[in-house]
């Protein structure tokens, strides 16, 4: 019973939590609060069970656009919160006081407030990495006192700047907070929820306070009357003796190697001056190569001058590699987003799980670092919800009923490889083979491999879990994860044992803006072919070439039938030889399709930066992308994917 | 009165909008003259890579100092005929305010003349040759000691997919 009245007040609290995040999602809150009517009634909660039914009734309007949702349920959940909590519901709910979204007055100084956000945000980055080492350690003295700092700080500035919601929040948050560092209050789960509550909520207004400052619209305010209520609750010590949970279900690891880089002093540059400056030792560097390899200095044989230009090549080349290193950031932060993730699936799920981070100080190129956060926190989220198992569950099989989840960077050949591993209950191979006949993928009879089965889950629509939670299994699958890693030009691999665990690897290039290229002739021109998806090339004998249907070409390599794609053909420039012994054949693999491309002549593997050809000629079919050769000459990067489909379509 | 000025007020019909510096250059046996305000630099022809699935009057690219930039046959762009490129072809690499961003983009010439001050007595609206008001890219006609330059509004010519009516002004 008392279980039962537990998990109640976590989806009451959960319901609070969304509304105070601005969800709008109609249909999750239907669910949600279905979720919540249901148990209350299974449950003998009769009051709980007559709100949550209340604020159903409420979701066709909000649907509608009549009210905002903050308008229309802050009074509801606030009541279901302490119905829930055991407390009679107010006869009158607390007039949330009308939610609009006025424009702040910014004041007279924008470069001010642009201060503020800045500051704020670092110190809400500290606020989260310090609040998970509370939660596994709630005597820290040391971390309470950054996270009272940070609040502290964030009020002062707010109150000086005149952002009242943001003051009282801070405020209230900082006198839960002293009372946690005078042990008055214990830090259980529930304090941590709610300072990572607040955390949030300030989060959301240095967003809008930004949005404003460039001139947008500042979106909806987050409602504040709620989460002051929750806070002021929290502060309260009998209430959240109480509250301390019977077991504290997640507990999280600290990125490992996060402190070093944090006190490292940083300059904050314009991006478009490091492109420029990337292009600028791009362009010495051929300079330099021009003036040392000019026919003229080679004549004069002087020694002297040769050390002196091999001087300048060493230096010009590490002015290079330093400028493109200056873009590259340690993928630590995307990883404490994960840790946060992780801590709050766990409590959402009811599932117990430790999140392991390694190699956090691996650096990655800062683009590929913002492209990676959604796909890496859907496989997280899939790795918490469908991978572990209930505490029950782990225990019946001998496991430890804590889950783990592990992050792991590494570098290897070129490339850096995160791994994204849990140990749960693993892939079944014969529940993705069942749902691949169903939809007609697999023939009966068929003979797949584990690797072949597995690849099953990245089809669009493929996804063998039983239910659809509002954690995952809704919407997005791992078809646009699979999708999203292949722009940032990666792969992405599965390994898994039944009971076991599963582990993605995810193989990415260390930067978007360079390309391990290989550079082909055909003709007159150069081309660079990304090596990513160059198999091999090998020279092919006339009667491995067959021709089907008196049109299309297929190779015989390896005992396998490829269709044969002439370069010059789909690019339309006169070839060396049409003969095809005379050519190469470059076995490529793109998007799934395995061809090979006819080329006259191999020329050598160079790594390139990939330069946009500008506005007009960005949607080229075919063209990645523009190099700049040490000739100085440019030469075009193909999109291989493109140049095979060119033909079939 | 200053360039950026000039490049405020309406090019329409008053003949003190137009006036000002112009590039002029030579295409077939005719002469074009461009702003110089919009004129980065000029430079000799040299080696340009073709880019595929393009239309025949863009030449492809080039790297302008680290930069890839694409180059545009203004002969072919006006439906010219083609002619051999030689010592004199230049590439006139002018600039124009996208959203947000400069785009520059190189234009290949016959040749390239000289720098010219106009004034607004020397400029003239374009004739009509019987379909409608001139075309938008053509801003007037100047002349000078006696020859007549065309000129052009870059801007427009650039973003203009066809360019019939300035055979009609050569062949006249």
């Amino acid at each position: 019973m008392f279980e039962a009245g537990n998990l109640l007040r976590q989806r009451v609290d959960d319901l609070a939590t969304r509304l105070v995040m601005g969800e709008t999602d109609v249909t999750l809150w239907s669910t949600l609060l279905g979720n919540v009517r249901e148990q209350a009634e299974a449950g003998g909660e009769a009051e709980v069970a007559r709100l949550a039914a209340q604020a159903i009734d409420k979701l066709p309007s909000a649907a509608a656009g009549v009210a905002s949702f903050e308008v229309l349920f802050s009074a509801d959940i606030l009541a279901l919160q302490k119905a829930a909590a055991g407390e009679s519901a107010p006869v009158t709910a607390p007039a949330p006081g009308p939610v609009k979204a006025p424009p702040v007055a910014l004041g007279e100084d924008p470069e001010m407030i642009a201060d503020f956000i800045l500051e704020s945000r670092e110190h809400l980055h500290q606020v989260e990495i310090q609040m998970m080492t509370l939660e596994k350690d709630p005597g820290d003295m040391e971390a309470i006192n950054t996270v009272f700092r940070g609040f502290h700080t964030i009020k002062g500035l707010a109150g000086f700047l005149d952002f009242a919601d943001i003051r009282e929040v801070a405020h209230e948050t900082e006198t839960l907070l002293d009372l946690a560092r005078n042990q008055e209050v214990r830090i259980t789960s529930r304090i941590v929820d709610l300072v990572l509550a607040a955390a949030d909520f300030l989060k959301v207004w240095l967003t809008r306070l930004e949005a404003q400052l460039a001139g947008g619209d500042p979106g909806p305010a987050p409602e504040t009357a709620l989460l002051l209520e929750r806070l002021k609750q929290g502060a309260t010590p009998g209430e959240s003796a109480v509250a301390a949970p019977a077991t504290p279900a997640v507990t999280t690891a600290p990125v490992v190697n996060t402190a070093p880089a944090a006190s490292a002093s940083s300059v904050k540059v314009d991006t478009s001056k490091l492109d420029a400056l990337v292009d600028m030792a791009g362009e010495m560097v051929i300079a330099q190569a021009m003036v040392r390899h000019h026919p003229e200095l080679a004549a004069l044989q002087s020694p002297a001058l040769l050390r002196s230009l091999a001087q300048l090549a060493r230096i010009t080349g590490e002015v290079q590699k330093t400028a493109m290193s200056m873009r590259m950031v340690p993928v630590a932060g995307l990883f404490q987003k994960m840790n946060r993730l992780v801590r709050d699936l766990g409590r959402k799920t009811g599932k117990q799980a430790e999140m392991e981070a390694f190699g956090a100080e691996t650096e990655l190129d800062r683009n590929v670092v913002e492209e990676l956060a959604d796909p890496l926190m859907h496989m997280v989220r899939n790795a918490m919800d469908h991978g572990l198992e209930p505490p029950e569950e782990r225990r019946a099989a001998g496991k430890d009923p804590q889950g783990r989840v592990r992050l792991k960077a590494s570098h290897q050949a070129g490339h850096i490889v995160i791994e994204i591993a849990d140990d749960g209950r693993g892939l079944v191979r014969e529940k993705i083979l069942a749902k691949a006949r169903r939809t007609g993928l697999v023939e009966d009879g068929e003979h797949l491999s584990d690797h072949d089965v597995f690849n099953y889950i990245f089809h669009p629509g493929f996804s063998t879990a039983a239910q659809v939670t509002d954690v995952s299994g809704r919407g997005v699958g791992m078809d646009v994860v699979k999708r999203q890693i292949q722009k940032l030009r990666g792969r992405i691999d599965i390994e898994s044992q039944p009971g076991q665990g599963t582990s993605f690897f995810l193989r990415l290039p260390l930067t978007l803006a360079m390309i391990d290229g290989l550079v082909v002739g055909v003709g007159q021109e150069r081309y660079v072919l990304p090596i990513f998806s160059v198999h091999e090339v090998l020279q092919p004998k006339a009667e491995m070439i067959f021709t089907v249907e008196g049109r299309q070409e297929m190779a015989m390599v390896r005992e396998s039938l490829l269709p044969v794609v002439r370069l010059y053909r789909r690019l339309g420039v006169a070839p060396c030889s049409e003969e095809a012994a005379e050519c190469l054949l470059v076995v490529a693999e793109a998007g799934d399709q395995r061809f090979c491309l006819m080329v006259d002549k191999l020329i050598g593997k160079q790594e390139v930066v990939i330069k946009s050809l500008g506005e007009q000629l960005r949607d080229t079919p075919g063209v990645a992308g523009g190099a700049i050769l040490g000739d100085g000459r440019v030469s075009l990067i193909l999109d291989l994917d493109r140049i095979y489909r060119l033909g079939t379509a | 009165m200053s360039i950026a000025t000039i490049e405020k007020m309406p090019t329409a019909l008053s003949g003190d909008a137009r006036a000002g510096k112009y590039l002029t250059f030579v295409l077939g046996r005719e002469e074009f003259a461009i702003r110089v305000i919009k004129v980065r630099e000029i430079m000799k022809i040299q080696d340009i890579t073709a880019v595929p699935q393009t239309p025949g009057y863009v030449k492809g690219v080039i790297n302008l100092r680290g930069k890839v930039i694409p180059v545009v046959d203004l002969r072919l762009k006006f439906g010219l005929a083609e002619l051999e490129y030689t010592p004199r072809t230049c590439i006139i690499v002018v600039q124009m305010q996208g959203e947000g961003v400069t785009v520059q983009t190189g234009l290949v010439v016959d040749e390239v003349s000289e720098v010219l001050s106009l004034a607004a007595n020397e400029i003239e609206n374009t004739p009509d040759f019987g379909e409608g008001a001139g075309a938008a890219y053509l801003l007037g006609m100047a002349k000078v000691k006696g020859k007549v330059k065309i000129l052009l509004d870059i801007d427009q010519v650039l973003n203009s997919q066809e360019l019939g009516g300035v055979d009609a002004l050569i062949r006249k």
